[in-house]
């Protein structure tokens, strides 16, 4: 039986003692760990979420975007609304530059689609046989439209799984069959895979349509395009190589400000540390409950070394230091707030698997170390004081007090 | 082995009133004594005790422990002493209640810096056995008859082989019969162990166990008297 032996049994005996007690005093720290440990939990998922979503995009893609999007390291939203488009003429150039291997012109329209099974309201992508590998789409079942298919302004079109199982009840069952967008008919060709997008900002892959852009022309009389996105080739070309021919390429027939280039990885750094930002901003506040919570048993270890001033007296007299009713009290404040941060620690836990199913979040060892060390380190610093005032005590004193 | 050399002890109640309750005592314990400290309710014998065991510090005049004063000590040095050179008997027992009775025997060991020449387990089952309190070594204090209790704490008050052993009405809070078998068992490590005692008591019986009878009123000692 050595000296720790003890003085952690003296505490865990305590607590086996007053059990409400240790419980509603540990419940702060509880809460305050629970919070903190959930939000990252979540902020950590979602940030996860994000990244997965940028994975697919490869890192030798790049799409160009009317306005100035990125200024200096942050969003500039308003340059999104601007109504600059590019045209067949861009297309052309770019696809003419060395190193540039695919080249997709993409626009959008939001429409009422309609089956032989109903009616749902959908957005439809044009763009051409190039925007699925740039995407990296796969096939489901069918087929992607092909380059003749675009250039003869075929009305084929390929579903996402998720609108095709609401048009047609089975994504099986879609291909081959007809649809009308906007009055006009279309033959179902193939259905992608599913995306797992949407939800979180990102386009919801699944509920879009997808048809060559020139059959898209009725709904487009200027025939100019959002956005292009592009492929390249990036084993002899470096990413800043490209770049620069691109924007010199554009400048020829477009202002500085009225168009950007946008590489997945750019928009990814820029979400990560608004995410890591809004994160941390959150813990911080959630953080605040801990020091509630430390608070907390700052003043029930007060009240317990009152109640405990006559113990304090009989080891002072057979020979306890001050250093050691120090001791002996820290470590009781430390375990108390460790046994809520465990707690708040497992509550999190369970919340976490419980969401999983409907949001992304998960607990990775950091937020485990961070939990128990700050819970330690919470013990530790709000236990001090009421130790000191307890090692302080006159052993005459202590000893006499009934 | 001790020596107070008039001792004044002195307590501020408040700002206008203050207690004078020892004066100018002078005091010299000699090894292997049993001595014992007789007067009236609040005539400062307790007082007196816990300054010779080193619990207190006094107002004014010095304590010496074998030639040293007490004054150079720190309170870590002082805890120290008491741990190692003295061991306390007291009226309500003191024993801590959430430990078990095995437990509160090895507690002073706990706080030792000192090496151990025994095992500390060892020598505690050893106490209880010859104590006759063999098995109670995982009950709990307040499981256990008084004077089992007060046995306990003397067992306590041995382990680190102490060399005075202060007792504070060892018998206040037993019947007669197990008062009177308290008092055997500490006049027996006096005899047998040559420990000194020192033994607090307003029972004239308890004290004539004693070869040496100090009497004390209001703060002084009024007569010192070899009895036996
Ligand atoms: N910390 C203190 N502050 C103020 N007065 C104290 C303090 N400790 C003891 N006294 C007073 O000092 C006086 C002597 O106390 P002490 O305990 O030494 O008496 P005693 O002789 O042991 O009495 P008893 O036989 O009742 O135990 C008492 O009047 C007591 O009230
Ligand atoms: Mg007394």
């Amino acid at each position: 039986m050595n000296y720790l032996f003890f003085v952690v049994k003296n505490a865990i005996e305590d607590f086996k003692k007053n059990k409400t007690q240790t419980f509603l005093t540990s419940l702060g720290i509880m809460i305050g760990v629970f919070a903190v440990v959930m939000l990252m939990a979540l902020g950590l998922g979602l940030k996860k979420y994000i990244n997965d979503q940028f994975a697919q995009l490869g890192k030798n893609t790049l799409f160009i975007v009317p306005g100035k999007i990125i200024q200096g390291g942050s969003f500039n939203v308003a340059a999104t609304l601007q109504s600059v488009k590019f045209d067949n003429r861009d297309l052309a150039r770019i696809r003419k530059l060395r190193g540039v291997e695919e080249v997709a012109p993409i626009y959008s329209a939001q429409t009422q689609v309609k089956s032989s099974k109903g009616s749902e309201e959908g957005t439809i992508i044009f763009s051409n046989e190039a925007f699925f590998e740039i995407n990296g789409f796969k096939i489901k079942i069918g087929r992607f439209f092909d380059q003749n298919e675009v250039i003869k302004r075929s009305k084929v079109v390929v579903l996402g799984s998720k609108i095709a199982e609401k048009l047609f009840g089975k994504p099986d069952l879609a291909v081959n069959q007809r649809l009308s967008v906007s009055r006009i008919s279309y033959t179902v060709i193939g259905v992608i895979e599913p995306e797992g997008g949407g939800g979180f900002g990102g386009p919801d892959y699944d509920n879009y349509l997808f048809a060559p852009y020139t059959t898209g022309y009725i709904f487009n009389p200027q025939k100019d395009f959002s956005r292009i996105a592009l492929q390249f080739d990036d084993e002899k070309f470096t990413l800043q190589e490209i770049k620069d021919s691109i924007i010199r390429e554009m400048l020829k027939r477009h202002n500085d400000d009225s168009f950007s280039l946008i590489e997945p990885g750019e928009i990814l750094r820029a979400v990560n540390s608004i995410f890591s930002i809004l994160n941390f901003v959150l813990v911080a506040i959630a953080s605040i409950s801990l020091v509630v919570g430390g608070i907390g048993i700052m003043n029930i270890m007060f009240v317990t070394v009152t109640e405990k001033t006559r113990e304090i007296g009989i080891r002072r007299a057979i020979g306890a230091r001050k250093k050691d009713i120090l001791f002996q009290f820290i470590v009781e404040s430390t375990l108390l707030s460790l046994f809520g941060g465990s707690i708040g620690l497992g509550l999190a836990f369970l919340l976490t698997l419980l969401v999983q199913r409907f949001i992304p979040a998960y607990i990775d060892i950091y937020s485990v170390l961070l939990a128990l060390g700050v819970s330690s380190f919470v013990g530790i610093i709000f236990g001090v004081f009421p130790a000191k005032k307890a090692a302080d005590l006159s052993p005459i004193e202590a000893i006499r007090y009934q | 082995m001790i020596i107070l050399e008039r001792v004044n002890k002195i307590y501020h109640i408040d700002q206008e009133f203050t207690l004078h309750v020892l004066k100018k005592v002078s005091l010299k314990i000699r090894k292997g004594e049993f001595i014992s400290i007789i007067g009236p309710s609040g005539s400062g014998k307790s007082t007196l005790m816990y300054l010779v065991g080193l619990l207190d510090r006094p107002t004014s005049g010095k304590i010496l422990v074998e030639g040293k004063e007490i004054e150079t000590f720190n309170d870590d040095d002082l805890s120290s002493l008491r741990n190692e050179f003295v061991g306390f008997v007291f009226q309500q027992f003191n024993l801590i209640n959430k430990l078990t009775v095995l437990e509160n025997i090895i507690l002073p060991t706990i706080y030792s810096r000192k090496r151990l020449d025994f095992n500390p387990k060892e020598r505690a089952l050893y106490f209880l056995k010859k104590f006759g309190l063999e098995g109670k070594e995982t009950a709990y204090p307040n499981k256990i008859s008084g004077g089992q209790q007060q046995r306990v704490a003397i067992i306590r008050a041995l382990m680190m082989k102490p060399k005075l052993i202060l007792a504070d009405e060892p018998t206040g809070n037993l019947d007669s019969k197990t008062g009177l078998e308290i008092m055997k068992l500490i006049a027996k490590l006096n005899h047998e162990e040559k420990i000194t005692v020192l033994v607090v008591t307003h029972d004239i019986q308890v004290a004539s166990f004693a070869e040496r009878l100090i009497e004390i009123k209001d703060g002084k000692i009024c007569r010192d008297t070899k009895v036996r």
